[in-house]
């Protein structure tokens, strides 16, 4: 039992052994354990995609931290170009007409994290941030490769855009409209990144370097 | 063409003594604040000289009364499930049909299945029928282990020992289109048979003497899986009888399945997407009538008029810790709709 004195004692609602015994915390857990769940339950403020890829850490990590290839594996990013020397890049978002995402990519070799952070129309606040942590599969699959776990969480600014100033077509799509589709873009990307990184792997090209700028124009 | 069998008529009867929870009152306690898990609040206790046989005759006879209205012949096929037969190494069938006054041609008992026999009996019958073996068949579903394993001293304080009910339900086959059992699918995971068995404390065999009472146990550390399982196997079953007679789930009228707690009826309704009303629900009434449960709520309903002619009924569940699941698809009397 949680003693009076427990540091815990006035914070309703925990589960712990001390204060649930063992077949009610089942019992509770099974409640919790539906046979299937509401796209919204699942992707509504949190969307996470995740996969195996034949490919080494490594490699993985050095493929997303370059910016340039997210010419190869995303579905509308193009173009990126430094803005200045602090990092800050910009290029072009296809998802809508005439629109500029400005990015800054934030990596941790050693923890294996590459974020970008970025947002449409302007690089002064980047809020819309991708979570990419790459890890070794060795460890958690026992097998060679990576696995690659992609968050994105629901900020504000995807239901309100503050800078609506800045876009000269009041019907342009905002990229917060599309949230409902994020869990399908993404796992579309994520099978793209998987494929390129796996065909190049598996045949000992260098996975990175190879960008071609294709005609996209603005 | 295929010779068309029909489920034309229900039927059950449920042992007098109805039992309310606090007969039990032992470790389900530990439940009462749970919504999915606390007992049911009533059961259905078979009484001490009561035999499957005597349920079965019960629940048999008016259905057998109508079928002679109807005009039809004796009875030529008999399949019995018993959960606890009376004796165990002869099945009711025989008893059931020498008091009905009966000689079928095919009498079985089937011991597989558990809480999905009726599916898997239907299955076998309309097989039978479909192959020129018979014309009609009685399915005779029960479930009497409430008032004999779960009510001894030792077993009735333990958690688990609630939540069944007995009772007996009969389905009644007559080969023809009036309400055509549409297609059936019953699959085999005969690699889970094992998940489930008897417990004694002594570890004696259960025909051996000894003074420890026989439960009925899954294997501890499999819960979990049985409830992952329990979540797909039937979802996935009716999913693919659907697919296969060219209808969607959300177009089922009405969903029967075996009734084990309210956790799996939830989950099973919210993964066909259907709304409640389309899936019958006894568990609060009857606890878990095991193979009995498919027979007997679907009795009910119909009985209270909630199946109409032309409804699309599908009967699916999942026997013990998974080994089987099936579901099978009736046009309710087609003919009058």
């Amino acid at each position: 039992m949680t003693s009076p004195s427990s540091p815990l004692a006035d914070i309703p609602n925990l589960l712990r052994c001390e204060t649930t015994p063992r077949e009610a915390a089942l019992a509770k857990a099974a409640e919790m354990t539906h046979a299937v769940y509401p796209h919204d339950a699942v992707y509504g403020q949190f969307c996470t995609v995740q996969d195996y890829i034949d490919c080494p850490p490594e490699d993985v990590f050095d493929y997303l931290a370059d910016l340039r290839n997210l010419d190869e594996w995303t579905y509308s990013t193009r173009h990126f170009e430094p803005v200045d020397d602090s990092g800050l890049h910009q290029g072009w978002d296809t998802l809508a007409d005439d629109t500029r995402i400005y990015a800054k990519v934030v990596a941790n070799r050693e923890a294996l994290t590459v974020d970008y952070h970025c947002a449409w129309d302007q690089g002064d606040e980047l809020w819309m941030i991708y979570l990419n942590r790459i890890i070794p599969a060795e460890l958690v699959l026992k097998k060679p490769g990576t696995v690659l776990v992609w968050t994105n969480c629901r900020h504000p600014y995807y239901d309100d855009n503050p800078n609506k100033h800045l876009v000269s077509d009041p019907d342009r799509v905002w990229v917060g409209d599309m949230w409902p589709l994020f869990y399908a873009g993404h796992r579309a990307e994520l099978d793209n990144l998987k494929a390129i990184l796996e065909y190049r792997h598996a045949r000992g090209i260098p996975v990175t370097g190879h960008v071609v700028r294709e005609g996209v124009s603005a | 063409m295929t010779t068309p069998v029909s489920l034309v008529d229900l039927g059950s009867a449920l042992p007098e003594a109805k039992v309310a929870t606090d007969f039990y009152r032992g470790a389900d306690a530990v439940l009462d604040d749970s919504v999915m898990f606390k007992s049911p609040k009533y059961r259905r206790h078979i009484g001490p000289e009561e035999t499957a046989a005597d349920l079965i005759v019960r629940a048999a006879r008016p259905v057998l009364e109508r079928a002679k209205e109807h005009g039809d012949g004796p009875v030529d096929l008999l399949i019995t499930n018993v959960l606890l037969p009376d004796l165990p190494f002869t099945g009711a069938g025989a008893e059931v049909a020498h008091r009905l006054g009966q000689r079928p041609e095919w009498v079985l008992d089937v011991h597989n299945g558990g809480c999905v026999s009726f599916v898997y009996m239907l299955k076998l019958a309309r097989q039978i029928m479909q192959s020129g073996g018979a014309r009609t068949a009685l399915l005779c579903n029960v479930q009497n282990s409430a008032g004999q394993v779960f009510t001894q001293p030792t077993i009735r304080t333990k958690s688990h020992a609630p939540v069944p009910g007995d009772g007996c339900g009969i389905g009644y086959l007559r080969v023809g289109d009036e309400s055509p059992v549409l297609d059936v699918e019953v699959r085999q995971y005969v690699e889970y048979a094992t998940d489930v068995g008897l417990a004694f404390d002594d570890d004696r065999k259960y025909w051996q003497p000894g003074l420890s009472e026989m439960d009925v146990s899954f294997t501890d550390s499999k819960v979990a899986k049985i409830i992952g399982r329990g979540n797909q196997l039937v979802p996935e079953v009716v999913t693919a009888l659907c697919d296969r007679i060219g209808v969607r789930t959300p177009d089922i009228d009405v969903l029967v399945t075996n009734q084990p707690n309210r956790m799996f009826l939830r989950n099973w309704r919210e993964a066909l997407q259907l709304k409640p009303e389309r899936h019958l629900d006894t568990f609060e009434e009857y606890g878990n009538l095991f193979g009995a449960a498919v027979p007997i709520t679907l009795h009910e309903a119909v009985t209270d008029g909630r199946v109409n002619p032309g409804d699309l009924l599908v009967l699916a569940g999942f026997a013990h810790a998974g080994d089987m699941a099936g579901a099978a698809a009736v046009r309710w009397r087609a003919d009058a709709a």
